[in-house]
């Protein structure tokens, strides 16, 4: 059974009265367990909303088509409250959002282990894996910096340990090498690779970097709200792939 | 830990609303002891009346020290539900000062043994001994405890008085009222001063054991208060007397203005610093949208953001009311330091007050910090993570 199924996936943002973006317009998408996938895209392919969709953050909209329909783990997302979403985002997926989205106020390990007590780890056990998980990122020894006074990159590397705080089944990651350098860049992938090989972590890449498409298992196009190819770079689980719907 | 790290972000904005808060319970406190002080004076008095009738001449008034003559006793003593009458003496201490606002020094003169043992709560002695009634023809007093301080006496002390001689020979417990500057001497004594304080036309014709400024009723078991008061005022010409509902009438009116008072502070500190933690949380939640939105999509729950901001604000209430708090108690205890010498003691910070003072501002630093952070918690965490 796939880890994430979707279909007539839609989703439109109002900007104004009469201004209206349809950022999804109808998709189906499909991640099996321990996949590694990339989303990809043009701006404004509805690639992130698609992924907020996946990770919870939003749900569908119900009208104006078919029902929409969304399963994470075999439960049907479309019917939870906000605390079961918030519930799952805490224990189950880690994120990595656009730009760097840790908390000015906390040091980087403080930041990771916030991840760790929403899941509800004791203080210790949220510490212990927050500095396992820097060092897994290479920065174990500015664990105690603020945000600000770390460099883009460094900041990039404390979200990915934050989101890898509680081995979630799914991680979701928007631009995860936007900020780093070819050399870190390969590295990061080398690791994600790794714990997607070892510990059957699902990723889900939203990218426009085209190595970092290559890297992964497949590749999900999307362009102007709908799923327009699905690539398969290498099939490590043969069977059931994700299908365009349009 | 990060609370404080969170109000520390914002310094002058978080001391500016502490400020207001602490400048509100402030007021509380400082007006609060007030009214304290002011209560247990009436608290004194209710005790000191109940269950007798004060009779003073007409002209007198509430701490009245016109003349009465004596006999006026007897004729007391034989009204219906009388049970004992006794006479007594209340004259200034020195006649010379006026200082107006404070309970002035007072000279008592009571006839010991006289209430046949009607009198209740009687001031407690703290050191020495109280007056008997072998003192009758004795120059001995009890002091009250700032009378004692003031003077430096201590029993066994010898003290003048208007050109009298008097050996202290008990000591007062404080009870923060009257008492505290009262000189108790045996009657005639008193009455002996009295008679000086009288206008030469009068003093000639009356003599010094004819005096009193109160006669003191002890109503016989079973007898209505009131209606004896009544019987008392029929009976004898020109008296007042006074009972302890009718005490409670007059002075419960100006009590009820100072309460009145006491909560209308209350009320605008409540609105101002409620109004100044509502501000500073809503632009709390606005700039840190962004984090909010983060913190809810990596998994923190609506309840825990709430949680986060009503505490912080609830911290600015407990900040701003230890302040408030420190500060009035300052301002009481240096006013009252200030005003000891002259027995203007105005303020009594009791730990019930501090208590709620400290108590109120918290709590309405939580109730106004409630909504801003159900805002937080119902923004759309992507909205939030996307915020500039």
């Amino acid at each position: 059974m796939a880890l994430l199924e979707g279909r007539n996936l839609r989703k439109t943002y109002k900007l104004g009265r009469k201004n209206e973006v349809q950022a999804l317009r109808g998709v189906a998408v499909s991640i099996e367990a321990g996949e590694l996938v990339a989303l990809m895209g043009p701006s404004g392919s509805g690639k992130s909303t698609l992924m907020h969709l996946l990770g919870l953050l939003h749900s569908p909209d119900q009208n104006h088509g078919p029902a929409p329909e969304l399963s994470f783990g075999g439960r049907d997302a479309t019917r939870m409250s906000d605390g079961e979403r918030t519930r799952i985002r805490a224990h189950e997926m880690g994120f990595v959002f656009q730009q760097f989205n840790l908390v000015p106020t906390l040091t980087a390990v403080e930041n990771v282990m916030l991840a760790g007590e929403y899941a509800g780890l004791s203080r210790r056990e949220a510490r212990e894996r927050a500095i396992a998980r820097l060092n897994m990122v290479g920065l174990a020894e500015r664990a105690t910096h603020r945000p600000s006074e770390l460099s883009g990159g460094e900041q990039q590397r404390v979200a990915i340990a934050r989101a890898l705080v509680n081995d979630p089944a799914l991680v979701l990651a928007d631009e995860p090498t936007g900020n780093l350098d070819s050399r870190r860049s390969a590295e990061l992938l080398g690791l994600i690779r790794k714990l997607n090989r070892e510990h059957g972590q699902t990723f889900v890449l939203v990218t426009h970097d085209a190595e970092v498409g290559v890297a992964c298992d497949r590749i999900i196009r999307m362009r102007d709200g709908l799923v327009r190819a699905v690539e398969l770079v290498n099939d490590p689980t043969p069977g059931d792939v994700g299908e365009a719907a349009a | 830990m990060s609370l404080l790290r969170n109000l520390a972000r914002r310094r002058l904005r978080t001391a500016l609303t502490i400020t207001g808060i602490t400048i509100g319970i402030w007021a509380l406190v400082v007006f609060g002891s007030m009214a304290n002080k002011i209560s247990s004076i009436v608290a004194i008095g209710s005790d000191y009346y109940a269950g007798k009738i004060v009779v003073t001449d007409k002209s007198g008034g509430l701490s009245g020290d016109s003349p009465m003559a004596i006999a006026l006793v007897d004729d007391i003593a034989a009204i219906d539900g009388v049970a004992a009458a006794v006479p007594g003496v209340s004259t200034l201490l020195d006649p010379e000062s006026q200082d107006g606002i404070s309970m002035p020094d007072m000279i008592v003169g009571d006839l010991p043994g006289a209430d046949q043992g009607h009198r209740k709560h009687p001031v407690q002695v703290a050191q020495g001994r109280a007056l008997a009634a072998d003192d009758a023809a004795a120059h001995v007093a009890v002091l009250g405890s700032d009378l004692a301080r003031k003077f430096g006496k201590g029993v066994g002390d010898t003290l003048e008085i208007r050109g009298m001689t008097f050996e202290v020979v008990g000591i007062l417990e404080p009870t923060l009222t009257a008492p505290d500057a009262t000189a108790l001497v045996p009657l005639a004594a008193a009455q002996e001063m009295f008679l000086q304080d009288l206008p030469p036309v009068v003093r000639q014709n009356v003599r010094a054991d004819q005096l009193a400024t109160d006669i003191t009723v002890y109503p016989a078991e079973g007898t209505d208060v009131e209606a004896l008061a009544t019987r008392i005022e029929a009976t004898v010409p020109n008296a007042s007397a006074m009972t302890a509902a009718e005490f409670d009438k007059v002075v419960g009116s100006s009590v009820a203005i100072f309460n009145a008072i006491i909560v209308g502070v209350a009320l605008i500190s409540l609105i101002v610093g409620g109004l100044s933690v509502i501000n500073t949380m809503a632009m709390t939640v606005a700039e840190r949208t962004r984090e909010i939105g983060i913190k809810r999509a990596i998994g923190g729950s609506r309840a825990r953001v709430i949680r986060e901001l009503v505490g912080e604000a609830g911290l600015i209430g407990l900040l701003g009311g230890l302040l408030g708090l420190g500060l009035g108690s300052v301002v009481v205890y240096l006013a009252n330091e200030a005003g000891r010498s002259s027995g203007t003691i105005l303020f009594q910070l009791t730990p019930q007050t501090a208590i709620f003072a400290v108590l109120f501002s918290t709590i309405l630093g939580v109730v106004a910090g409630i909504i801003p952070a159900w805002n937080a918690a119902r923004l759309d965490p992507v909205a939030a993570l996307r915020y500039e």
